[in-house]
């Protein structure tokens, strides 16, 4: 692959612009955190501000504790038996999200997640969009038939779906199943949206389809991405994340990653050398 | 001599070490193997089905000449006579519970003397001797017809034997004594007339009856209180209903035939909507499914109302929400129940759980349960509650499976969209494993249907139709079941006899009961399987 042209899209030749993003208010800060899995350290020290209304990318070889960071971040890790945060603090807007008065599941509605594997629920397109809202109690039909519409135009759905909104999810092809869920994400109004690894799935076409989505989310959410794929990394985010063996080694803009990384590993692994 | 080896090129590619038995591989012998253990079991199955239906069809041919014969030899007509008879009956029950009521009344609220209330209840002891009596001279005709009835029944079926005897000996070659065996040829139309004669009588004494049962009415005494007096015009209804079907019962009477032909689906309708299960009687055999399989019907019913809470509940606990510690513990002792031989559960239900019941439905703080107290101690409830036992290790098991089926990302998504962990059990997790549930309810309904040990020992094997006028306290009546049955009364009965193949075609429809169930389930599981995807 080439790596001097990280920011053209193999698929549509395209260029997306990336310009060196100034400095934005900080959302998220990860602050000195240690993770556990039971006994075993999956995340090391990791110290790392993301900011508002940004895309930032978390890259890295598998294993390397991106997914875990990230799960970290709306607290998906709870559900894990022997899980813990053993030092250091992650706050959102100041807000220690780990402290006891924290109420997970008002974190988690400010806070989605979209998924490596598409997972809709066996319910109807609408059912599943309206799952969110219906949680929160909102049961007014025109409110609800709003908000779906809303999330599917947001999620560059609705024109294929709009037609057969009361049938299962499940019957849609898989690109349209992750928009699907992303349209669900964003139909409960979060800050944040994290997506793990969202097209590794998906064939090329529909990952094309994902990435421009993204890039229309940025200007109202504050996206955080894992990706395995480096040139997604590069097209889509402003700034991108390195990891190895649960170490965050570089943080930076992301034309700063990939056209001129600091730290060798980091060097290594964007022009493909290991990883 | 040694065979030339075979040279050509392509040879190297047998396998030339490959051990045969006559002429069969290792690959074709474990082939063989499972394929004839499959075939194997399908036969059996086949040959079972064949073995019940070879063995239970002869039923209806017999039945249809018992019912034949039951109409030949005016069984039928002297019923008719009887049924009015038995209403009579249900009237004065009626009546002597009316008179508890006024009796406890006088005890209990008027504070009076038993002989004091006695004493108040003499007119209308008066008047219900009246009402009894008036019937009388109806019940003198029926048991007088009954007996001529029953004459000609016996020497019908004498004359039947007879025949038979003398087919055998012919078919074993003994012609002179098969000439000798006297067949006295029963003439129906000379018999009955004796009993179709008191056509005019029996009028007359209806007629009279009647009247009785009008004046004696008349002088029915005033109860004392408002409720009570309902009850009171609520008997004068009956009466005047009942009075009113005398007509009919004439009618029927009048235009009764001996001759005419008995349908031959009504062999097959009197055993599937028969209500009567009734064998050995000197009168008449009437075999009908309907009380055993209500009584089937009702405990499994029971069983299921108590199991598949307990079930289910379990298996949603144990698979979303106990800890690793728990499930250890909890998930053997349940499906440990179902080692417990059920004989050993039926002790346990007439020893201990029938006694309890019965002691916890007596006690005064519990009277407003529906049917408490009760005194059978074997009853529906008590082998509902031993058969939802037995339920539960399936249905809870089956139904854990479902719900580990459901994929862990549904749950996740739920989540990660602010869902607490009920919320999500209750929309995500239930519904998608909704239809592998529904498949363990119904297989633990095929489990519970089938069981014969505990409803033989608990469920008080009284052959009625529970009473469902009784509202939810029916659950405190006896009943039989068509397991049960089958199993008391097989090894009783004279092979090829006609209660013999009853019983085989009780066993055929509890076959096709719970293949039905089976089928069905299957089914739910299947479609499960292709909505999870
Ligand atoms: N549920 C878990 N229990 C124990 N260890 C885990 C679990 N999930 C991940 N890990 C470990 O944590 C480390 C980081 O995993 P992960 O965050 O999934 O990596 P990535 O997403 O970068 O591929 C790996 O070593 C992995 O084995
Ligand atoms: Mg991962």
């Amino acid at each position: 692959m080439d790596i001097k042209s990280p920011f053209t899209t193999p698929a549509s030749g395209r260029s997306i612009p990336v310009t060196p993003a100034p400095v934005g208010p900080t959302l998220i800060d990860i602050d000195h955190v240690d993770f556990f899995y039971g006994a075993s350290q999956a995340l090391h020290d990791i110290n790392l501000k993301i900011e508002e209304k940004k895309v930032t990318a978390f890259i890295g070889p598998s294993g390397c504790g991106k997914s875990t960071l990230l799960r970290c971040l709306n607290r998906m890790n709870d559900l894990i038996d022997g899980t813990r945060v053993a030092n250091g603090q992650i706050k959102i807007r100041g807000i220690d999200i780990y402290d006891r008065s924290v109420d997970v599941i008002e974190l988690r509605k400010r806070v989605g997640m979209v998924f490596q594997k598409s997972n809709p629920f066996p319910k109807s397109i609408y059912e599943n969009i309206t799952y969110g809202l219906r949680l929160q109690g909102r049961s007014s039909k025109s409110d609800l038939d709003a908000v779906v519409e809303k999330s599917l135009r947001g999620a560059a759905l609705w024109d294929e779906v709009k037609d057969r909104l009361h049938t299962s999810g499940l019957g849609l092809s898989g690109g349209q199943q992750q928009r699907l869920c992303i349209a669900r994400a964003i139909a409960v109004e979060p800050e944040v949206i994290l997506m793990d690894e969202p097209c590794s799935a998906l064939d090329p076409i529909a990952t094309v389809k994902v990435e421009e989505l993204i890039q229309e989310l940025r200007t109202k959410f504050t996206i955080v991405i894992v990706t395995h794929n480096m040139q997604q990394a590069a097209r889509c985010s402003d700034k991108t994340a390195f990891f190895y063996m649960g170490k965050l080694i570089e943080f930076a803009d992301t034309r700063a990653i990939f056209m001129n990384p600091a730290n060798a590993q980091t060097e290594a692994y964007v022009s493909g050398r290991f990883g | 001599m040694e065979t030339p080896r075979p040279t050509s090129q392509s040879d190297f590619l047998v396998n030339k070490k490959r051990i045969r038995v006559f002429g069969l591989s290792f690959d074709d012998a474990i082939k063989i193997f499972f394929g004839g253990n499959a075939v194997v079991s399908i036969i059996v199955l086949a040959l079972i089905t064949y073995f019940l239906f070879q063995e239970g069809i002869g039923f209806f041919g017999q039945n249809h000449r018992n019912l034949l014969t039951y109409r030949q030899a005016g069984l039928e007509y002297v019923d008719f006579i009887r049924t009015q008879e038995s209403g009579h009956i249900a009237l004065t029950r009626y009546l002597s519970d009316l008179r508890l009521r006024q009796y406890n009344h006088y005890i209990a609220e008027q504070k009076m003397s038993p002989a004091a209330a006695n004493e108040a209840l003499a007119k209308f002891d008066e008047f219900a001797a009246q009402y009894g009596d008036a019937v009388e001279p109806i019940r003198g005709m029926v048991s007088d017809l009954t007996e001529q009835a029953t004459a000609i029944k016996t020497k019908f079926l004498i004359a039947e034997d007879k025949k038979t005897e003398r087919q055998q000996l012919l078919v074993a070659g003994k012609i002179d004594e098969a000439a000798a065996v006297k067949i006295e040829a029963v003439d129906f139309a000379a018999e009955l007339h004796l009993l179709t004669g008191i056509l005019p009588v029996y009028k007359q004494t209806s007629a009279e009856f009647a009247k009785k049962l009008d004046a004696a009415l008349a002088v029915a005494p005033k109860l004392s209180t408002p409720e009570l007096m309902v009850r009171l015009d609520r008997f004068n209804q009956l009466t005047h209903d009942y009075l009113a079907t005398f007509p009919a019962t004439a009618r029927s009477l009048e235009t009764w035939d001996y001759t005419r032909a008995v349908p031959w689906y009504q062999a097959i309708s009197a055993f599937l909507f028969g209500r009567e299960w009734l064998t050995a009687s000197f009168w008449q055999d009437w075999y009908g499914i309907v009380p055993l399989l209500m009584g089937s019907v009702m405990v499994s019913l029971v069983a299921l109302v108590i199991a598949v809470p307990l079930g289910v509940g379990a298996a949603i606990y144990i698979n979303q929400i106990a800890s690793a510690q728990e499930q250890r513990i909890i998930k053997p002792s349940i499906e440990f129940i179902s080692a417990f031989p059920s004989v050993v559960l039926g002790f346990f239900g007439i020893a201990v759980l029938g006694q309890s019941l019965r002691w916890l439905s007596q006690q005064s703080w519990l009277a407003w349960v529906p049917g408490f107290p009760f005194s059978e101690r074997l009853n529906i409830l008590t082998a509902g509650c031993l058969l939802a036992l037995i339920a539960v290790p399936t249905i809870f098991t089956l139904a854990e499976d479902a719900l580990q089926n459901v994929p862990k990302a549904f749950k996740e998504a739920s989540f990660a969209l602010g869902a607490t962990r009920l919320q999500t059990i209750i929309k995500i997790v239930v519904p998608a494993s909704l239809s592998g549930i529904i498949s363990a309810v119904l297989l633990g309904l095929g489990r519970v249907i089938g069981e014969t040990m505990v409803v033989l020992l608990c469920a008080g094997n009284r052959i009625a139709i529970p009473d469902f006028t009784a509202g939810l306290a029916v659950v405190t009546q006896p009943v039989h079941t068509m397991t049960g049955i089958i199993a008391q009364e097989m090894g009783e009965v004279v092979r090829g006899s006609i209660h013999y193949r009853a019983l085989f075609v009780v066993g055929i429809v509890l076959f096709f009961l719970s293949l039905g169930i089976n089928f069905i389930a299957q089914k739910i599981v299947r479609k499960y399987r292709i909505s999870i995807g």
